[in-house]
């Protein structure tokens, strides 16, 4: 199945661990979609750019409006409060890559 | 918050203002705003209790903001509200049990159906909360009105970018094309229309002063 790819920048967290970042995204598109939700949409981080406080997130091309709907109700993330913003979506990382770039 | 606002991609948006503030404050949280490259429209919200307060708050600040937007607490000022052509948005509150978005109330609407997802979804992480903004959705959709999709931010870790808000929205029911009008063409034909109102050569809907008879 083809995937998008999502760049979302974390704001207003602290440093976050991969861990973390990978948890809550889970939890949020559980809490949101279930079980079965989660396997329509499945969610997967790719990169995580510390210097620049973004991060690439693949899911299945279909759901990419339910993964960034559950990417806006996270709201705190290891106990502290973040906020995740999707500023671009690709059907190739390269492009976004570009982006993070510019 | 100006700066979230630039980076989540918005070139424009609706700032609330207290109705008591200084002008010289106004500008100056403009300015802020502006430097970012963020163009701001004026807002206010009204909370009438009554019917008489709404009128009397439409007579005094209408020619004063871009956008009126009007909290609906009960349902004779919801009505009042959405048949008032002075009126831009009205929005509920889904916490509120005695008042909803009815059928009614849709086919009344001369303005927008402002939703605004973040604040509401935020505070009562419920699923009555959800349950209404789908019914509210729903009933939007079947008279075609006109809906806006907002944050409702009050600070910047509120804040998301358009496409989630619109993401929402059309997980909560609403059409793919009506999610993305809600944040990009709706509000921003709103905005458009009324600083054309407010401008001093407009006399009245539809008629404009073109060339001054002044030599």
């Amino acid at each position: 199945m083809p995937r998008r790819y999502l760049l979302v920048k974390i704001l207003h967290g602290g440093a976050l661990t991969d861990q973390q970042f990978h948890d809550s995204i889970n939890t949020s598109v559980r809490t949101h979609f279930g079980d079965v939700g989660f396997s329509r949409i499945d969610p997967r981080v790719i990169k995580t750019y510390q210097s620049t406080s973004t991060s690439i997130i693949s899911c299945e091309r279909t759901a990419l409006r339910d993964l960034e709907c559950a990417l806006a109700l996270i709201t705190d993330c290891g106990g502290t409060s973040v906020t995740f913003m999707v500023l671009a979506v690709s059907g190739t990382i390269k492009g976004l890559r570009k982006r993070i770039g510019r | 918050m100006a700066q979230t606002l630039k980076t989540a991609g918005y070139s424009t948006v609706g700032l609330a203002i207290p109705t008591g503030l200084l002008p010289e404050r106004v500008r100056s949280i403009r300015r802020t705003f502006e430097e970012q490259g963020v163009t701001t429209a004026l807002r206010i919200d009204l909370g009438p209790s009554s019917r008489t307060e709404l009128l009397r708050s439409l007579r005094r600040f209408r020619s004063a903001y871009d956008v009126v937007g009007v909290k609906c607490v009960n349902t004779r000022v919801a009505t009042i509200a959405s048949r008032d052509r002075r009126v831009d948005v009205v929005f509920f509150d889904p916490a509120m049990q005695n008042v909803r978005f009815s059928h009614s109330l849709a086919r009344l609407l001369h303005g927008a159906l402002e939703l605004n997802l973040i604040s509401s979804l935020l505070a009562l992480p419920d699923i009555s909360i959800l349950l209404r903004i789908r019914k509210t959705i729903a009933v939007a959709q079947e008279h075609n009105v006109k809906v806006v999709i907002s944050s409702g931010a009050r600070n910047a870790e509120m804040v998301r970018s358009p496409v989630q808000l619109s993401a929402i929205a059309s997980t909560l029911g609403l059409s793919e094309t009506a999610s993305i009008a809600g944040v990009s063409s709706t509000p921003s034909s709103i905005i458009t229309e009324n600083v054309q109102k407010r401008k001093a050569e407009s006399i009245e809907e539809g008629v404009k002063i073109v060339i001054s008879s002044r030599r």
